[in-house]
């Protein structure tokens, strides 16, 4: 369960869980106050920009990852990841790769919302300047006799961070029309219409009206500031900055009438109320949220409850994503134990497995920078992942992927993970997680393997400790047995005695204890029972 | 979106064509995957001793503005074209032959590019846009001489379609039309599987019919770009390499970590078979990853071409690296290695993103013309260096074309493109192939939101193509299922 929950397992939150149960567990999680990874961002700014340096991608992850391995509201954080992957922001976008800052608090932003209501995360989303930069809407201007509005995120908070391109049942399945073809939620007059919305939204400018000004629409004279301030409209309140289309809006059924002075606020307003209560948002959201924490393949009945949950908690409020939370990871299919076979669970996604390695093994930072591990990207030499670093707004897979000419995809069954697994990625993982397990000269980090050196003369215990720290549950009798016997067969030299009584091969028995804890750790997530999460 | 009425979608012809693909199949095809035959069983012998062919499909990631890659430059094209582009904060309309750079103006814009770049087609294989003058964008040097030498052709407007379609029978809602048009991720897999969720493409669907003539069938199709579909056949799993060939997996030659045991016992877990099909297919992945790197690593290495040259930038005035011509290289250096790895027929992918110019189009899109120009030039001269130029078909590809307006400093998602052909002999360079369309907000083939209808439908392009690389005719309609609603069959670029 700490593996859906959690950037990994540790022995402190598995003691919690033991202690108080899984249920109290969440609710003490849900309370858990949030770190601002752009206070971070503003610390190394005022540390480094008398130097004449300014804050890099990389400081980025620096706080990405002390979070991840450090921080103590893990639920949240796993949450925000998970949102991450379904509000798609990228480092990779040319722009955004020169806004650590904007990204930082872009992230602090869908964390901020992680347990609110998908309402106000969907507002945060579209009125974010990194969004708006990604997706085009900041700057976006309304229509006239040779422009068009900007339609990308017009489009894409439909397809993808609200309702979807088909209709759905309550359960997730498509619905169908009477020929039994699914039925599409919208075409592109939608868009058209919609777009028209997303105008007149650009850079913060200060809270004055009259600070709205044509120059800080198009982003001169920069507030500093609004990298991560909502985005306001430029509606006519400077003479020259009238931005927002007031022509009638017309997309899914509802009508916006055409305004006399335009009200950018209000047309949003109604957009937004319009998509977050469209049927399909509860079972697409939701289903998408069991994807990146449970499994690939819930089941309709699965789907169908955790859509109930968005639908309504229990004071009958729609969107409330804790009650979506407490019905993905309480469900009996969540919790229930994982079969051997099947297809239950999911790939776990290579950061996570790094993140896992780096806080079972209690992963400590000399600088506490958490420095130099910087970007993941390259499947043949790292992860092909990195955090906030999505190949496009697709994000790093699709989560209707099933990888060709496999069981897979026979089963009508998806792996979004699958996506980003191929025969180099394979070798690249491998390959660097070999590289941080064999290591113990990491610029900044230091891995603490003392509990499992204690252990390692005894190959059986070790191995149990790897299914306890990095594995979900109990591992397979055929894997626990290779384990065991691969670590049996790096011996341990006995100790040798000098007349006083002194051990003199102490250094060499510590070698080999150390080499047992490799191969150990190694071998375990080397393992597919370790790589599918289940 | 117009939808065609519902009996249509799923039309007498749609019904006949089940119909006969479950008569040969002995399994009814599920809608847009028409076929579930074993192609590789029908493979013909085309392949003689000694030769070679490979097919490169270039994908450009997020929809290339075709608009400013590919001109017409008479009068009334250009008066259109300048109207549509010349409006916003920093207009994307490109400027006239012959206007001199201005080097003082920002980078990346057009007068800082300079005038278009008139090409001069030959119109003698395709003489349907006679007359007619044309230019590409400014950054494309590399590509215009290409052009010129014969080796490079443009196949004007070409773009997903089930059957042809006028811009009366689009607003009718008559005809059957692409599902989710516009959408990206969708119309890249059209593109590159002729359906949205289709789980084979054509690419490897061509390389299932020609398998067989391989000595080994695991590289008949390969990617330097990770997963796409367009690489999966019915048999034909694609096979992923790098800049460094294929990677080995370390520790499973020697001992690990001080024993020999947990070295050969990595091997056993990370390839073991599993009853759990996520665990099995990841074994499965592992598996194939070590047994080709053996028989790939040592081929690829003994193969070489001359490295690429950085390209200049108009983004940055910089020379710098180009991820296009490094994958490019590979590429060459795969096919360069052919005899030792025993290929005589191969499909290989490779993409590059950056195209969903929505804005900043002017410095995004004419760095990467640059770069594409620069790839083209240099994938022509790399294999040329193998001695296979006649034997390589490039062609590119992307999710769509964009549309005609600006948006005030980018272009929102279209539907039909132009694209470009590179080869050797075989390639009928130096033409324009299909009629290239008016320019205009209200013309015969623009739709919605000045996105272009599309003349030529892919199966057309593709089955171009993979008639060059051997299939016959009953092959070519069980690969590209809607080249039968189509005239011709042949597109004419190949000789």
């Amino acid at each position: 369960m700490l593996s859906q929950t959690t950037f990994g397992p540790t022995d402190a939150e598995i003691d919690r869980v033991v202690a108080i149960g899984f249920p109290a567990w969440l609710e003490e999680q849900f309370a858990k106050p949030q770190a601002l990874h752009r206070d971070y961002i503003d610390r190394r700014t005022a540390e480094i920009e008398p130097l004449g340096f300014a804050a890099v991608q990389n400081d980025f992850l620096e706080t990405f990852f002390a979070q991840a391995v450090a921080g103590e509201d893990q639920l949240r954080q796993r949450m925000t990841f998970a949102l991450s992957q379904i509000f798609v922001v990228s480092l990779a976008d040319n722009t955004l790769g020169e806004m650590p800052r904007g990204v930082a608090a872009y992230l602090d932003m869908l964390g901020q919302h992680a347990f609110g209501n998908f309402r106000d995360l969907l507002e945060a989303v579209s009125l974010h300047p990194v969004m708006g930069i990604y997706l085009s809407s900041l700057r976006n201007q309304k229509e006239s006799a040779t422009r068009v509005p900007d339609q990308n995120y017009a489009r894409e908070v439909m397809q993808l961070f609200s309702i979807g391109l088909y209709e759905l049942n309550p359960d997730g399945t498509r619905r169908t029309d009477s020929s039994g073809n699914p039925i599409e939620t919208y075409g592109s007059a939608d868009i058209a219409g919609l777009s028209r919305v997303f105008t007149g939204w650009s850079w913060y400018a200060g809270p004055a009206p009259g600070d709205r000004t044509r120059d800080r629409f198009f982003g001169i004279s920069a507030h500093p500031d609004r990298d991560w301030q909502p985005m306001q409209s430029y509606s006519g309140a400077v003479a020259d900055a009238d931005f927002h289309s007031t022509s009638e809006k017309r997309f899914l059924g509802v009508v916006i009438s055409e305004q006399q002075a335009a009200d950018p606020e209000a047309s949003l307003r109604m957009a937004l109320d319009t998509l977050f209560d469209h049927p399909n948002v509860g079972p697409f959201i939701g289903k998408q949220l069991i994807q990146r924490l449970v499994t690939s393949n819930p089941s309709p009945a699965y789907v169908g409850r955790v859509a109930a949950a968005f639908a309504g908690n229990a004071s009958g409020v729609r969107g409330d994503l804790r009650s979506v939370l407490r019905a993905i990871l309480l469900d009996p299919e969540a919790r229930a134990a994982p079969p051997v076979g099947g297809a239950f669970g999911k790939l776990r996604e290579p950061v996570l497995r790094l993140t896992n390695f780096l806080r079972a093994f209690d992963a400590r930072s000399i600088s506490s920078r958490f420095n130099g591990i910087d970007n993941t990207d390259d499947p043949a030499t790292a992860l092909s992942q990195t955090a906030l670093r999505a190949p496009s707004v697709f994000n790093f897979f699709r989560p209707f992927y099933a990888p060709p000419r496999t069981s897979i995809a026979d089963a009508g069954l998806v792996a979004p993970e699958m996506q980003i697994v191929h025969e180099i990625s394979v070798a690249g993982y491998l390959n660097y997680m070999r590289n941080w397990i064999a290591r113990d000269d990491h610029p900044d980090l230091r891995l603490s393997y003392s509990a499992e050196i204690a252990l390692a003369p005894d190959a059986g215990s070790l191995v149990d400790r790897m299914a306890l720290l990095l594995m979900t549950g109990p591992m397979s009798p055929s894997l626990r047995n290779i384990l065991v016997a691969s670590v049996e067969d790096r011996a341990i030299p006995a100790a040798v005695l000098d007349a006083a009584g002194n051990v003199v091969n102490a250094s060499d028995r510590d070698a080999a204890a150390r080499d047992r804890v490799r191969i150990a750790i190694y071998l375990t997530m080397a393992s597919p029972e370790y790589l599918v999460q289940r | 979106m117009k939808r065609p009425p519902d009996d249509l979608r799923f039309s007498a012809a749609r019904r006949h064509f089940l119909r006969t693909s479950a008569l040969v199949s002995g399994a009814a095809g599920t809608m847009g995957v028409p076929f579930a035959l074993n192609l590789a069983a029908l493979a013909p012998a085309h392949a003689q001793a000694g030769d070679y062919k490979a097919i490169v499909c270039l994908f450009l990631n997020g929809g290339n503005d075709a608009t400013n890659m590919v001109l017409p430059t008479d009068a009334a094209s250009w008066a259109a074209y300048a109207a549509a582009r010349s409006n916003g904060p920093d207009p994307i309309a490109l400027l006239p032959p012959g206007t001199a750079a201005d080097t003082g103006a920002r980078p990346g814009t057009p007068s800082a590019l300079g005038g278009v770049l008139p090409i001069m087609p030959r119109f003698a294989a395709a003489p349907v846009n006679a007359g007619r003058p044309f230019a590409l964008h400014p950054a494309m040097a590399e590509a215009a001489d290409l052009f010129q030498a014969g080796r490079l052709a443009v196949v004007a407007n070409v773009g997903p379609l089930i059957e042809p379609l006028t811009r009366d029978e689009w607003m009718a809602g008559t005809r059957r039309v692409p599902s989710k048009l516009y959408s990206h991720n969708d119309q890249a897999a059209t593109w590159q599987a002729l359906h949205p969720d289709a789980g084979a493409g054509w690419g490897g669907r061509l390389a299932d019919l020609m398998m067989s003539v391989n000595g080994q069938a695991r590289f008949s199709c390969m990617s330097v770009s990770g997963n796409a579909v367009f690489g999966a056949g019915q048999s034909v799993q694609p096979y992923q390499v790098e800049k460094a060939g294929a990677i080995a997996v370390q520790g499973l030659n020697g001992p690990l970590f001080g024993s020999s045991l947990a070295s050969s016992n990595l091997h056993t877990i990370i390839t073991a078979g599993s009853d759990h099909l996520l665990m099995q297919e990841h074994a499965a992945v592992v598996k194939r990853s070590i047994d080709a790197q053996v028989e790939f690593q040592a081929a690829f290495e003994a193969s070489t071409v001359p490295s690429p040259s950085p390209y200049w930038s108009p983004a940055n005035r910089l020379t710098q690296p180009s991820d296009l011509a490094l994958r490019l290289e590979t590429i060459a250096r795969v096919i360069g290695a052919h005899a030792a790895l025993g290929t005589r027929r191969q499909v290989f992918f490779v993409s590059i993103t950056g195209f969903d110019t929505h804005d900043h189009q002017n410095a995004v899109h004419s760095d990467l013309m640059a770069k594409l120009s620069h790839g083209l030039a240099y994938f022509d001269s790399a294999i040329a260096a193998t001695g296979l130029r006649d034997s390589v078909t490039l062609f590119t590809a992307s999710d769509f074309g964009r549309a005609l307006s600006s948006n005030g400093d980018g272009t929102d998602h279209g539907w039909g493109a132009h694209h470009f052909v590179l080869g050797g002999a075989d390639v009928r360079g130096g033409e324009i192939f299909g009629r290239f369309p008016e320019i205009g907000v209200e013309h015969t083939a623009s739709i919605d939101s000045n996105a272009l209808l599309p003349a030529l439908s892919i199966d057309q392009l593709g089955a171009t193509i993979g008639r060059w690389f051997g299939a016959g005719d009953t092959d070519l309609d069980l690969v590209f299922p809607n080249l039968r609603n189509f005239s011709s069959r042949d597109l004419g670029f190949m000789a």
